[in-house]
């Protein structure tokens, strides 16, 4: 019987991208696909959460290089990940099968490795994005929640406030970065209690002030458990948060039946009757 | 003793342990020869032991999401438009030349 062993195949010509999530929890999420991505590449790029997955990244591969030193107390955060794309970039022009591992899903609340790809790909090169375990996937794992049963909205926290959008409180909202709202850089957290008193009021409108918030945390090690904390929307002002914390406000009110479009629906059944008889 | 890191991916993957009690994973660890920071985390649920075991303590976090701050406009292309400034009442004069935009 043939073996089901296959060699890689390398396109050596040209540099090459890829861009793969890590997973959020250390040993638990890595996909084989993302691990071989990270293999086979000739140099890697991290961009993780947390120090100990990046030492376990570099069991992975003898050139991993940290993107972490590019942040800085009070520098722009754009500015950092116009250096990451440009890092990855380059070795991408010298040829090399470059790889970029993020926290999480890489597709998700990253703006780097769409730019990247987005770059490369304008550049000839090839390039791709395998998916990861994402923060929002284990949020709805821990919490017990299925976004299909009421559907679900998700804002990065500022957007509430910059932006006329429309909450639907029969569903999930999952807010993002509530705990760094208002803060452009790594390390400032000067104005983001008035911020969020702010994001709280704009809640307000759309939920009572003793509406459940929960406050959530994914397990980065697999020592750890999830953080889930309730609380009510007044508290949410006042309540120590990072930007590891994800805010979830389950349904408000209850599903309302479109009367309109269920006439149309019943119409168009019994016109089917109809046909069928005929 | 063993290596931390290993340990720590045997856990993440294996389904028996990534889930087990406290007692039952320092049962394990203390057979596998952990380090006595990686059996105090599992201990007390604080990680800052593994941190100083691997010489990471002073290594920052980064932030869980990547993505620009919104007061960042005038230096990226995210693809949304312009944070919205308040519009200012129209003085009589220029409500007469109607709006400039």
């Amino acid at each position: 019987m043939p073996s089901a062993t296959l060699p890689s195949l390398h396109d050596t010509r040209r540099g090459s991208l890829s861009c793969v999530g890590l997973g959020m929890t250390l040993g638990s999420h890595l996909t084989p696909l993302a691990r071989s991505h990270i293999e086979q590449a000739d140099v890697v790029f991290a961009a993780l959460s947390d120090a100990i997955a990046e030492e376990w990244l570099k069991r992975m591969h003898p050139d991993v290089r940290s993107l972490q030193p590019n942040y800085a107390e009070g520098k722009p955060r754009i500015k950092t990940y116009r250096e990451w794309v440009a890092l990855m970039m380059a070795e991408l022009r010298a040829g090399k099968r470059v790889c970029g591992v993020f926290y999480g899903h890489p597709g998700i609340f990253a703006w780097s490795p769409h730019k990247v790809i987005e770059q490369a790909r304008a550049e000839g090169y090839e390039a791709h994005m395998e998916p990861g375990i994402s923060a929002e996937d284990c949020l709805y794992a821990d919490l017990g929640i299925d976004p299909g049963t009421y559907g679900c909205q998700h804002f990065e926290a500022s957007q509430l406030m910059y932006w006329e959008r429309r909450i639907d409180p029969a569903g999930y909202l999952v807010l993002w970065q509530v705990g760094i709202i208002g803060n452009r850089s790594v390390g400032r957290f000067d104005i983001g209690p008035a911020y969020r008193a702010l994001l709280v009021e704009r809640l307000g409108q759309d939920y009572p002030s003793d509406h459940e918030v929960i406050i959530y945390r994914g397990a980065t090690l697999p020592i750890e458990h999830p953080c889930i904390q309730r609380i009510t929307l007044r508290e949410l002002a006042d309540v120590p948060l990072t930007a590891e914390e994800t805010v979830v406000l389950p349904p408000a009110v209850t599903l309302q039946p479109n009367r309109a479009m269920l006439d149309r629906l019943q119409a168009l059944d019994a016109k089917g009757r109809e046909a069928t008889a005929a | 003793m063993s290596d931390t890191i290993k340990l720590l991916e045997t856990i993440g993957s294996d389904a028996s342990l990534r889930y087990a009690s406290p007692d039952e994973l320092k049962g394990v660890l203390k057979q596998a020869q952990a380090s006595v920071e990686l059996t105090m985390a599992v201990t007390t649920g604080d990680c800052a032991t593994l941190r100083v075991e691997l010489k990471l303590q002073g290594v920052p976090h980064m932030p869980q999401t990547q993505v620009p701050g919104h007061d960042d406009e005038e230096e990226t292309d995210v693809p949304q438009p312009e944070r919205p400034q308040p519009t200012p009442a129209p003085s009589p004069s220029s409500a007469k030349r109607g709006s400039s935009r």
